[in-house]
Formats: C-alpha cells, structure tokens, sequence
C-alpha cells in the first residue's frame, strides 16, 4: 500500500467522525448539554481567545500547561537519562537503584497527590514533582535497558578494534543504545503530558487540565470538550516533534 | 597492484587449555575445551574445522581475549594475552559494522580511536575500498549494503589496523555460495600480500582445504585437537586448478572421515 494512500484513508476516518459529530449535534440526536456540536465547541474557542476563561486567556492556559509539562520534561530528561545509562552499565548501580525505580514506575502518580500536597504544597513545585516522577522514571528505565541491550557482538568488535573504556560508551553503546533511548523519551513525554491533568488537579487557577475539570464543574461540556481536543491536539504534536527529532538523528533505526 | 600490504606477524600458541562454562538450564559444568595444546607459526593461515559446539569459537574468543582460559596458557608471541587490542584483529560470522557510520567511518574506525591523523588513515582507508571493491559506496550506510559487501568493510575495517593476526569466526558462513567463494578468493588476494598469521574458524571443508597451510580438526564435546593436516598446495591458489589436483581429493577423503565420526558423535550428545 502506498503511504500517501493510507494518509488519505486517515483523513478520511476523521472527517467521517467529525461529520458524524456534526450531523449528531444538528439534527439534536443527543441532549446538546452531553454532547456539544462541532460548530458550538468553535464558537467557544473564538469565545475564550476573545474573552479568556475565568480571567485568564485561552492561549494563557494552554502556554501555561505545555511550559509545565515541558519543563519537567526537561528536567526528566536531563537526569533520567544519565542515571539510566549509569544503570545499565554498573551492575552495582543497577541493584541499589532498581527496586525503587521498579516500585515507583507501575504506581498510579494520582495515588501520590495527598503525599506531594503535604509534603510540597499547592503550589507550582508539587505540580513539577508529579509530572517529573513519573517522566523520569519512564526515561531511565528505558535508557538503562537501551545500554543493556547493546549486541555483546558489536562491543567485541570495537574492542578488537582497540576502543578504551570512554570511547567504547562514547561511539559504541550510546549510539547503539540511540533509537531505544528515543523510544524511551517518547513514551515519556507521552506519559508527562497524561500525568498533566492529574497535576493541574491539585488547586490550580490555570492550564489546560484545571479549565476541563473547573468546566466540568459547572456543566460547561462545550469548554470541555475544547479542552479535550486541546490537550489530544498538543499531545500528538509533542510526540511528533520527538519523532521527527528521532528520524533525524537516528536515521539507521529498522533498517537491516 | 604489486604495492605489498606492510604487516608484522605474530605466533600463537595455546598450551594445556582447558575451558568450561557452568550451563544454567541443565546446572552442569559444561567443558567446551579440554587440554588444547597448539602452535601457530609467523604468517600461517590456519584453519580450526569441527562440528557445531565443538569449542572452535571458543578457540578464538580466548586468543582475542574476550574469555580466560579455566586452566593453561594462551600466548602470542611467548606473551600472556589480557586484553582484546588492535593487534589481533578479528572478524566474525556477522559483519557488526556501525550502523550510524557510513562505510569510510567505519573503516577508518579503528585509526580514528587510537587517534591517528588524517592524513594517515585517509590514502589508507581510499587502499582498502579500493582492495575490496568498495569505491562508489564510501558515503553509503552499512544497511544499503549486501551482506557480501558489508563483509568487505568489516575485513578492510580490521586489516586497516594492520593486526599481526586475524582471527576469522567463520566470516563467509551468513553468505550465499558464489559470494562466499568470491570472498575467499578475495581474502587469499589480499593475504598473500600481507602474510598476517591468520586463525580461520569454519565448518566447511572445502572452505578449508583452499584457504589454509594447516588444519586442524576438533573432537566434539569437550573440544580437543583431533587431527593436525598440513595443506600443502603451492600459492597463489587457484581455486579451479586444486579441486581437481590427487593431493586435494586424499585430504578430503581423511578430513571427510574424521568429521563424519566426530558429527555422529555430537548429534548423539545433542540427543543427550
């Protein structure tokens, strides 16, 4: 099948839905208050571009999260991936680290929320902490694998070629471990953005997550679902970014 | 092309080796060598030929240095090895080129890491992309490559190093037929020009019988040196003229004897 052929079937699939959507909407099929049309949910964005939500503007919300979920992402990487190459190089390392990092990684971050209110407040940093957590430790479980699943073949040949130590991590197992490691930060971001919401639950008064559920709250479905298409819409172009970043620097992956 | 490959040479020797790994699955001491004495003189190519599992990679992985022996001495030059380095150079079953790398890097990967200049590897590297018909593909990545060719850049990647010996762990074994004989043709080329002692590990006989001045002939579990042939076919080889020579017919009857019985004897241990 060629690839620009299965795009169009793509786009098709989601104009059907969106049609559905409108017609639904149109012809009252569902109570409006459940289920918002296509062209009320655009008239809510042209509302709050021009007004703002509670005081604050639709762009503000949205700068507001992306910055949030970025900037421990960030952070997320910065320390994740060093340590999860550490892991995978130094068994000792490994076996003080891992039970923690195995413990943390499957726990429900919203399970944390009354521990992280008490212990950093409502503010910015328990919001930093919740989404880091879980960023982090998404990276450093998959760098740590990426090292340890470098082929021993490819190692022994560098070494017969007479690599030292640094240079068999620096040309060797870090561009070997690569495309795994970028698999890792893609998953990760994925998860920051998701843990978002559980964030911005903790007493906020902006981001995207804190405008859906305060809708929420007063039946507004149609900011609802505006945020909702926000949040998927940001979430897809995050992890776009990190793929297109990933095709570039590595171009090898999944070929021979 | 009369421009001589410069190399040194180095000898080899493996004396009362004994090699066992403790096999998780069935919790035994498995003894993958047992008591393999063996000399390998300056710029020999010698074969080591045996039954799968028999030990033979083993064999090399000890002379690179990968694994220590459990118990004897593997010497290069009269001297204790401890390390894998460049001066044993190795190529294996796969080619493990560098994927990121494109073929000139991976070339000159060797030179680079031990940091030589450039304009020392340069002309040198364009030597063995020219030596191993690799010109034209010098910016192309390893997986646009066919496994022939990729087997290429890995013995230009190793010769570039100018090893005083190879190890081989059968390097044309993934290859189709017509490639394979090709490659060794290629190989004998370039080696009768640099006379690196080489340590061939294969399974082919016939693969042997053209390459090598001596075979030896591995029992199956444990591994021991079974039979030591001297291959005494004048060089330049060509392959065409020594299939049909008398001498090459009595050798391969004798190896063809002594592998079957070694075979037989594995298959049944594989049984076990």
């Amino acid at each position: 099948m060629p690839r620009l052929y299965l795009r169009l079937v793509s786009v098709a699939a989601v104009l059907v839905v969106i049609g559905a959507w409108f017609i639904a909407a149109k012809l009252q099929l569902v109570d409006p208050l459940f289920l918002p049309g296509p062209i009320e949910v655009m008239t809510t964005a042209e509302q709050l571009i021009d007004e703002g939500y509670r005081q604050v503007s639709l762009w503000m919300h949205i700068l507001v999260s992306v910055a949030r979920a970025l900037f421990a992402f960030f952070i997320a990487a910065i320390t994740g991936i060093p340590i999860g190459l550490l892991m995978g190089r130094s068994p000792i390392f490994n076996a003080v680290l891992d039970p923690f990092v195995q413990f943390l990684r499957p726990l429900p971050k919203l399970a944390l929320i009354p521990l992280v209110v008490v212990w950093f407040g409502i503010g910015e940093v328990s919001k930093f902490v919740l989404i880091y957590l879980s960023t982090f430790l998404t990276i450093v479980v998959s760098a740590a694998s990426a090292v340890m699943s470098v082929p021993e073949g490819r190692i022994r040949a560098a070494q017969s070629l007479g690599v030292n130590r640094q240079q068999l991590f620096r040309h060797v197992i870090l561009p070997s471990a690569l495309p795994e490691l970028f698999t890792g930060v893609r998953v990760g971001i994925g998860i920051g953005w998701t843990t978002l919401i559980a964030a911005e639950m903790i007493a906020a008064s902006s981001g995207l997550g804190w405008m859906v559920i305060n809708a929420s709250s007063y039946l507004r479905t149609d900011v609802v679902m505006l945020g909702i298409l926000l949040l998927g819409t940001i979430g897809y172009l995050l992890d776009l970014a990190i793929v297109t970043t990933q095709r570039l620097m590595v171009h090898w992956m999944g070929k021979g | 092309m009369d421009d001589a490959v410069p190399a040194t040479q180095a000898t080899v020797a493996l004396r009362n080796v004994s090699k066992s790994f403790v096999d998780r699955k069935r919790g035994r001491e498995t003894i993958a060598l047992s008591d393999v004495t063996l000399e390998i003189g300056k710029s020999e190519f010698v074969c080591i030929l045996g039954p799968s599992g028999c030990g033979k990679s083993t064999i090399l992985n000890l002379v690179a240095g990968f694994e220590k022996p459990s118990s004897g001495a593997v010497l290069i030059d009269n001297r204790p090895i401890t390390a894998p380095d460049r001066s044993r150079g190795m190529v294996f079953q796969q080619p493990l080129l560098f994927p990121w790398l494109n073929i000139i890097d991976n070339i000159t990967f060797g030179p680079r890491m031990a940091g030589a200049p450039p304009q020392q590897y340069a002309p040198q590297a364009e030597r063995y992309v020219q030596l191993m018909g690799l010109t034209g593909f010098e910016k192309h990545y390893p997986y646009e490559l066919s496994g022939g060719m990729q087997q290429r850049v890995a013995l230009a990647r190793a010769w570039i190093s100018e090893p005083e010996l190879f190890l081989m762990d059968e390097p044309f074994g993934a290859l189709d037929a017509q490639t394979r004989l090709m490659m060794q043709e290629l190989l004998l080329r370039v080696w009768e020009r640099s006379r690196t002692t080489v340590l061939f590990v294969t399974h082919d006989i016939d693969e042997a019988l053209f390459l090598a001045d001596r075979i030896f002939i591995m029992t199956a579990r444990p591994g021991r040196i079974k039979e030591n042939l001297v291959v005494d076919f004048e060089r330049p080889r060509n392959y065409e003229t020594i299939i049909f020579d008398e001498r090459y017919i009595t050798l391969k009857q004798r190896v063809l004897q002594v592998i079957r019985g070694e075979t037989l004897l594995a298959m049944k241990l594989e049984v076990e």
